[in-house]
């Protein structure tokens, strides 16, 4: 790796710190979380947050991930294994009701009178009327209450003020203003709560670099061409055995894989009243 | 001639254009075209709804050849995959979601843009044809640097006549001023009576039909800027433009509303102009389809014909072989379509038009010379029909 590589890898990493630092300054540890997928990139970021935490001699805040119900095996893991190598505690959240309405089968029917109150809450403050709907990565009722209200419920029972995210701006033209810290007013069933991302001026290559740089461990998927990893059905390699890190990185968009492309295409679809 | 530029205005009737005989001067630049463009008065889309419709228009298939797909199939061969082949620059523009790079239709575009990494606003959620014409506009001011720069063919397509009928202020008061209404009001009106399907009240049906009809005046002015920034270039006078539509829209002409897994004139009949420069009016009244659109494209490239392609180029008019029709999709009744849908297939010849959906096994035959709103059915009547029936058995066990 060249010198100019390892010089912006101490820069880059001495901003997040700095920005973890300033989190723990503003926020009780005690009352933050981290969000953590077994991707990449909330790898980078727990490993970073981590560090800051032995430096400071902090207790590492609760670590948190994401069960959508179609998670890769590999992923799952990848979570596992390193949980137990970083001494993580980590916490699963599922949404355990639904789950339980489809018999935990991908592509089962959930008929919204057999939710609990608070799914059948949500699913009305997304103005979902159907009765029905499938249970799948990309239907936009099951994503919602397998995610956001999972994520929402989990804040509002912790009590958590502060959430570590991994976003990073090259990710999309749209996030290229975003801040480090972004507060979250209350609203309908949305607990109030600020995210940080002490990431989110990395790039894609960025994050090899520190990756193989530092020898963070990764998921295997990387290395068989996928570049982005979401649920099983919604995620695709880049290109097909070539690890993420030796594909086009800066010419081809990282969700070549499309997942968001898709959620952004399914939800025009679904304000146009066909999804 | 240098250049070939497709441009599609989804879900445009072809009934509402000056040039197929509209009194309400909702398309006066459009309707000016006509003095130097072949006028089609005959052409067919091959399906109702966007994606039974653009297999035709972009590769020259039918929707169900490759089974019931969401995606285009890796089967299907697109223009701009042959055109690329052959050292044609090819640059596509559009924002309608189910032609995006997920649903498979990116392929073989230099510049493909879908408007998927853009944000679009909560009520309309696609770019609106004055933000197409910029990303064009931005295209071409840097590929054509200098005079030399290799043959391009453009895809262009407009969603702006497409529900939910939330036309700009301006050309709303150019349809009708007395219309006073907020977007909220507009959007509502799509949530309560489009998607419901909701036909009991005939003046609501004629409101929406006015919004609509708003939308067609707002793209009309989308297209002259479009021709506008093709002349600031420099490249029209070296380009044929061919402009037509993916399907049409009901407004209750068969009990219905937008454009369902349906067959009739409103949604399969289509606008169809190419228009040169240099060429002078002319009608073609041969019965054509837009899976002949891809072939066209070929010919007026001066290519050889693909054999991944169904159609044949209606270029030149004398030689175009076909006076039949056909088209399939899935008879959907709503905006969602079910598992359960079955397939509704059409065919055409000369004035003669059938209709079979599978759920009910039902006919339906028209005689478009007589009946051209497609109103009485003669399947039971006529003595054409077992004929009929034969020949769009054998399109559909293809």
């Amino acid at each position: 790796m060249s010198k100019e590589t390892k010089e912006r890898n101490v820069e880059l990493i001495e901003k997040s710190k700095e920005v973890v630092r300033d989190a723990f300054e503003k926020y009780d540890p005690a009352k933050c979380a981290i969000t953590w997928t077994g991707g990449k990139d909330s790898t980078t970021n727990l490993w970073i947050i981590r560090q800051v935490c032995i430096e400071e001699n902090i207790g590492l805040p609760q670590v948190i991930t994401i069960d959508e119900g179609d998670a890769f095996p590999e992923i799952t893991d990848f979570l596992v294994t390193i949980s137990k190598k970083w001494h993580i505690d980590l916490k699963w959240l599922c949404n355990f009701d639904m789950l339980k309405s489809c018999q935990s089968h991908l592509g089962n029917d959930i008929q919204v009178k057999d939710l609990d109150e608070r799914n059948q809450a949500e699913l009305k403050r997304i103005e979902f009327n159907l009765k029905s709907f499938p249970f799948e990565a990309e239907s936009y009722a099951g994503n919602h209450l397998m995610k956001t209200v999972v994520l929402n419920k989990f804040i509002e029972e912790s009590n958590t003020e502060l959430l570590f995210m991994a976003l990073r701006r090259d990710e999309q033209a749209a996030r290229k203003e975003d801040e480090y810290f972004t507060h979250h007013e209350a609203g309908h069933l949305m607990p109030e709560h600020t995210r940080v991302s002490p990431i989110l001026h990395f790039t894609e290559r960025d994050i090899w670099d520190n990756t193989h740089l530092h020898n963070l461990p990764y998921c295997p998927l990387y290395k068989i061409g996928y570049r982005s990893l979401g649920a099983r059905t919604s995620s695709n390699p880049g290109e097909v055995g070539v690890p993420a890190w030796e594909q086009d990185i800066e010419n081809v968009p990282e969700r070549a894989g499309r997942r968001q492309d898709k959620e952004k295409a399914m939800e025009r679809l679904r304000k146009l009243g066909y999804m | 001639m240098k250049n070939v530029i497709l441009l599609t205005i989804d879900t445009l009737r072809k009934d509402v254009l000056g040039c197929y005989g509209n009194q309400n001067k909702l398309t006066p630049f459009i309707d000016s075209l006509q003095n130097k463009s072949i006028k089609f008065t005959n052409a067919q889309s091959t399906g109702p709804y966007t994606q039974a419709s653009f297999p035709g228009i972009l590769t020259s298939s039918y929707y169900l050849e490759y089974g019931r797909q969401k995606k285009c199939s890796p089967k299907r061969t697109l223009i701009s995959e042959v055109l690329k082949k052959s050292g044609i620059t090819t640059a596509g523009f559009h924002s309608n979601p189910y032609l995006c790079g997920y649903f498979g239709w990116n392929r073989g575009w230099d510049v493909f843009y879908d408007s998927m990494q853009d944000e679009v606003s909560d009520k309309i959620p696609y770019i609106k044809g004055d933000g197409i014409n910029r990303k064009v506009d931005q295209w071409l001011s840097s590929y054509i640097e200098d005079d030399h720069y290799r043959p391009f063919f453009l895809w262009t397509h407009y969603m702006d006549v497409h529900e939910p009928y939330i036309p700009a202020r301006e050309y709303l008061n150019k349809v009708d001023p007395s219309i006073n209404l907020s977007e909220d009001d507009m959007l509502d009106l799509f949530k309560e009576i489009i998607l419901k399907r909701d036909i009991s009240d005939q003046k609501t049906v004629k409101l929406l039909k006015k919004l609509y009809d708003a939308g067609v005046r707002e793209t009309d002015d989308y297209v002259k800027n479009f021709f506008k920034i093709l002349e600031k270039y420099g490249v029209l006078k070296d380009s044929v433009v061919i402009i037509t539509t993916d399907h049409g829209d009901e407004f209750g002409e068969h009990h219905g509303l937008s454009h369902d897994g349906k067959m009739y004139a409103e949604l399969i009949n289509s606008p169809l102009l190419i228009y040169y420069y240099n060429c002078t009016q002319e009608v073609g009244d041969n019965l054509v389809s837009n899976i002949d659109i891809p072939p066209t494209i070929l010919y007026l490239f001066g290519l050889e014909p693909s054999e991944a392609f169904k159609g044949h180029s209606f270029l030149p008019l004398e030689n175009y072989p076909q006076k039949r029709a056909f088209g399939e999709a899935i008879g959907k009744t709503s905006n969602q379509e079910k598992e359960t849908d079955q397939p509704i297939y059409f065919y055409r010849e000369n004035d003669l038009k059938i209709i079979y959906q599978e759920s009910d096994k039902s006919w339906e035959m028209y005689n478009l010379n007589e009946d051209p709103q497609e109103l009485n059915n003669l399947i039971n009547i006529s003595d054409k029909s077992k004929d009929m029936k034969k020949k769009i058995m054998s399109q559909i066990t293809r």
